[in-house]
C-alpha cells in the first residue's frame, strides 16, 4: 500500500498523511486481546475495570494505539525501511474515542551509509488529548 | 515495590514460531487493511519475501509466552499498580511466517523516580534482543514499566 519513497523527496517539515480511526468499539478490544495475548480484563470486562477505578469501564490496550500509529507509518513509509519506532503512552483511550495520528519529519541525515529520516508522531483523540507520542526512524533509498 | 537490585538479571529465553495466521490476525485486530499482511503475493510485489510481521508484532510472543508476568513477579512489582510507560523497537530485518524467533529478557534499568507532583515511582526497563532460527538478529524491544507506589 505504501508507495515507493526516496530520500531526496522527503524534507524536514514534511507532514505524514494523517490517519483517522474511530469511534473505537469495545469489540475491537476483544479482538486485540485475542490477537496480542494481552488478556488483562481491564481492556475487556467493564465490571473489572470499574472495580480498579476506571469509572467509565474498559480502556484500550496501549499497544493497540501504538499499532494504530504503526498503521499510519507503514501506510506512508514502506515497513521494510523502518529502523526504529518508539512511543510514550501518555493517556488512556476509551471506547468511542476517535484517534487521529499525525506526524512531522524533524530530521534527515546520511549516517553510516544510510539515508535516515526521523519523524515525530502523535495520536490524539477528538478532544485533542494526547494518547501516544513518539517517533520513528527510517532508512530510505536514494534515486539511482 | 520493584526490587531495584535486579538490574542486569537475565530470564530464560523464549522461542516463538511466527505463524501466517497470527500476522493476519494482529493486522486485522489493529484494523490495518494493508494487503501485505494478508496476502503473500501483495507482499512480494512490494519487495518482501512473504507477509512481514507488522511493526508492533513483538508484543505477541511477549504476551502469549507469559514471559511478562514471570518477569513482573520476579521483580516483585505489584501488577495492579503497573503502567506501560514506553515501548521501543529497533528493526534489523523483517520477520516472516515460519521464522522461529528467540528472545532473552534482561532488566536493563531499574530506578526510583519522583514525579513533578512528588509521587514516587519505580521505573523498570526490560530489553529483549530477538534472533531468528539462523541466529541472526531480527529486532530489539525495550519496554518501560512504571510502578506507582
Amino acid at each position: 500500500m505504501a508507495k515507493e519513497m526516496y530520500y531526496e523527496n522527503i524534507n524536514v517539515g514534511d507532514a505524514m498523511p494523517p490517519l483517522v480511526k474511530g469511534p473505537l468499539q469495545k469489540l475491537q478490544l476483544v479482538m486485540y486481546a485475542g490477537a496480542s495475548g494481552d488478556f488483562n480484563p481491564l481492556h475487556t470486562i467493564d465490571d473489572f475495570a470499574k472495580a480498579v477505578g476506571m469509572k467509565d469501564g474498559v480502556i484500550a490496550h496501549g499497544m493497540l494505539i501504538m499499532g494504530t500509529v504503526g498503521q499510519a507509518i507503514s501506510s506512508w513509509v514502506p515497513q521494510k525501511y523502518l529502523k526504529k519506532f518508539v512511543v510514550r503512552f501518555a493517556g488512556m483511550t476509551k471506547p468511542n474515542n476517535t484517534i487521529t495520528v499525525t506526524g512531522t519529519v524533524t530530521d534527515k541525515r546520511v549516517e553510516g551509509g544510510e539515508n535516515l529520516i526521523t519523524c515525530e508522531v502523535v495520536a490524539k483523540d477528538e478532544n485533542g488529548d494526547v494518547k501516544v507520542s513518539g517517533r520513528f526512524v527510517a532508512a530510505l533509498p536514494k534515486k539511482k | 515495590m520493584a526490587d531495584l537490585s535486579k538490574v542486569g538479571s537475565k530470564y530464560a529465553p523464549m522461542s516463538w514460531e511466527v505463524e501466517r495466521g497470527k500476522i493476519r490476525e494482529l493486522a486485522k485486530a489493529i484494523g490495518d487493511p494493508n494487503p501485505i499482511y494478508q496476502d503473500k503475493e501483495a507482499a512480494i510485489k512490494e519487495g518482501y519475501k512473504d507477509s512481514p510481521a507488522p511493526p508492533t508484532f513483538l508484543t505477541v510472543p511477549m504476551m502469549w509466552s507469559d514471559r511478562m508476568p514471570t518477569v513482573i513477579n520476579d521483580l516483585k512489582i505489584n501488577f495492579m499498580m503497573v503502567l506501560h510507560g514506553e515501548e521501543e523497537y529497533e528493526y534489523y530485518q523483517p520477520i516472516y511466517p515460519g521464522d522461529v524467533i528467540t528472545g532473552t529478557p534482561v532488566v536493563a534499568k531499574a530506578e526510583e523516580k519522583v514525579s513533578k507532583s512528588g509521587a514516587k515511582m519505580d521505573m523498570v526497563t526490560i530489553e529483549i534482543l530477538y534472533t531468528n532460527q539462523r541466529g541472526e538478529k531480527v529486532a530489539k524491544a525495550r519496554s518501560l514499566l512504571v510502578e506507582r507506589k
